[in-house]
């Protein structure tokens, strides 16, 4: 099972898509 | 929290293997730096950004599963889409069209498999095929309006 490893910092996040060539897939959520 | 399609998965493993996921929490009475950036006025909103944080597609509001990974490919396509990277975004709206043919966004990946085809070889067949494959199959949706002009390439 591959649950999702989700980041929750935007600049690392798009680091990370930069090293691995990935888009980066952004959630906004509200908790109410 | 959106965690509908979350639990599904294949969304998970889809997610795992082609982005790099993001949350990030909204507060209506103080919004954040990330909201005022992307112009978020309703949740959830889900977004799909190049490694530049270009944003190459946005969905509003609860997606059912399959419509969820529809938008996902489709979301993709359309970031190397708009890379001209012509060849593996038809990847990407086949994969839409295939795996995902009772999804709304359908029609949507056709266009663009036309347009990219066209793109790669220069043939305008492309764009009068996606037309034609529109007419035939989903001659109400507002993408077979705009191949439209496409019907009278001749093939």
């Amino acid at each position: 099972m591959a649950e999702i490893r989700w980041e929750s910092d935007f600049q690392s996040a798009i680091e990370l898509a930069g090293k691995n060539h990935k888009p980066v897939f952004l959630d906004f959520w509200f908790d109410g | 929290m959106n965690a509908g399609p979350y639990s599904d998965q294949k969304v998970q493993q889809y997610i795992e293997d082609q982005f790099i996921p993001l949350k990030s929490q909204c507060f209506w009475d103080n919004r954040t730096e990330l909201m005022k950036r992307f112009d978020i006025a309703w949740t959830p909103t889900l977004l799909v950004l190049d490694p530049s944080a270009r944003e190459h597609r946005r969905i509003i509001g609860f997606v059912p599963t399959d419509d969820f990974m529809a938008h996902l490919k489709l979301g993709k396509g359309m970031m190397l889409f708009n890379r001209f990277r012509f060849a593996e975004s038809s990847h990407e709206f086949n994969a839409v069209i295939e795996q995902h043919p009772d999804s709304l966004v359908v029609p949507e990946a056709v266009f663009f498999l036309g347009v990219a085809g066209y793109w790669k070889s220069h043939e305008a067949r492309f764009l009068r095929q996606a037309y034609d494959r529109l007419i035939e199959h989903y001659p109400q949706s507002e993408w077979a309006r705009r191949a439209t002009p496409y019907a009278q390439i001749a093939l």
